[in-house]
């Protein structure tokens, strides 16, 4: 390709403002000595120039308006959202303290507190006590991922009808 | 400046800074929908989606980069989706309808020109929008970009997704095509 094509190639560019000013550099070296690329380069700048100039068409003020309501509905379900996160994980924080908590209770609870101050406890008690304990505890869990699951169906069909 | 005190102000959640870039904005946005989509309804659908989508991931938004360019970014994305679910033929095939507009402002007549240069200048732009209307999505596109937004070379690249020299190389493809179907629908040049 020639250096005439290759500059030929740039003139809508050109008239675009999208050269670097290496390109800008050699475009104006070269319309400068041949009429040919300059008459181009002319016939370009009334479209780049009509084109700056087309009409904005602007939204109606019921657009922005009816925009600003459904965002302003967005932010709040959003900051609903994200106090219902922090609740949760204040809870599940809660809950996991509650379960280790319940352990030395269960033992009170059972006569054997002074076990743990004392670990010669027998075999047999400690698998008894420590069965009692998982299954209360994966009780306890199953029972709060169930209502989790449920919360979580309920707030997608609120969502979906909103 | 203004734009980025706004934008952390929205990511706490603040309606007003949310109100003050829809402002900001309105214009610009609405145009380049309407750019790609070509009817105002579905323009105006894209619209409230878009500040929508904003509101949803403004936390996500890295501040370090352009505003302009994210905005741009998720608004093109909702308009490409809606143009394949819709009209699929549309992404590369030019509709007859015109999105043509004229503003308020532009029946103002301007004390240095003559009502009939005003009359060309219309006419003049009646012909380069119908024209541009004609044109595939991608380079309506990169035309509105860069001559009504006046976006950078480098930002069109931002909010396409594609590399500078394929801005480039689209942005001459557009005019070269927009000038010939001006040239084919004024033989000679009368629409100049």
């Amino acid at each position: 390709m020639s250096e005439h094509d290759k500059i030929r190639e740039l003139l809508a560019l050109a008239a675009a403002d999208a050269l670097t000013s290496a390109e800008e550099k050699q475009v104006a070296e070269h319309v400068r000595s041949c009429i040919a690329c300059s008459n181009e380069l002319e016939a370009w700048r009334p479209i780049a120039s009509e084109l700056r100039r087309l009409p904005t068409p602007q939204p109606s003020s019921w657009l922005v308006q009816a925009t600003l309501a459904r965002a302003e509905a967005k932010l709040t379900e959003q900051a609903e959202h994200d106090w219902n996160r922090r609740v949760m994980i204040v809870v599940v924080a809660l809950a996991w303290l509650l379960t280790i908590a319940s352990w030395p209770v269960f033992h009170f609870v059972s006569g054997r507190f002074g076990s743990l101050l004392e670990p010669q406890f027998s075999h047999t008690s400690f698998s008894h006590t420590w069965i009692s304990f998982a299954a209360f505890t994966a009780l306890g869990w199953l029972a709060g991922g169930v209502a989790a699951v449920m919360l979580a169906i309920r707030q997608r069909g609120e969502r979906r009808l909103a | 400046m203004a734009v980025d005190a706004d934008v952390v102000r929205l990511r706490r959640g603040d309606l007003n800074a949310l109100s003050e870039l829809i402002t900001r904005y309105q214009n610009r946005l609405y145009r380049y929908l309407l750019r790609i989509v070509r009817q105002p309804a579905e323009a105006e659908d894209l619209f409230q989606q878009t500040w929508l989508r904003v509101v949803e991931k403004i936390r996500s938004f890295d501040a370090s980069r352009n505003f302009d360019a994210w905005l741009f970014t998720l608004a093109r994305n909702l308009a490409i989706d809606h143009l394949r679910r819709i009209r699929p033929q549309s992404l590369d095939e030019p509709l007859a309808n015109s999105w043509h507009s004229e503003t308020v402002a532009d029946r103002i007549p301007c004390k240095d020109h003559t009502p009939l240069d005003h009359a060309l200048a219309a006419e003049r732009r009646t012909e380069i929008s119908e024209a541009m209307a004609g044109l595939p999505m991608m380079y309506r596109e990169v035309l509105t970009l860069r001559f009504e937004d006046e976006m950078k070379i480098e930002e069109i690249a931002q909010v396409t997704a594609v590399p500078v020299s394929t801005v480039k190389s689209r942005l001459r493809r557009s005019l070269e095509q927009l000038r010939y179907a001006l040239e084919a629908r004024y033989p000679g040049g009368t629409w100049q």
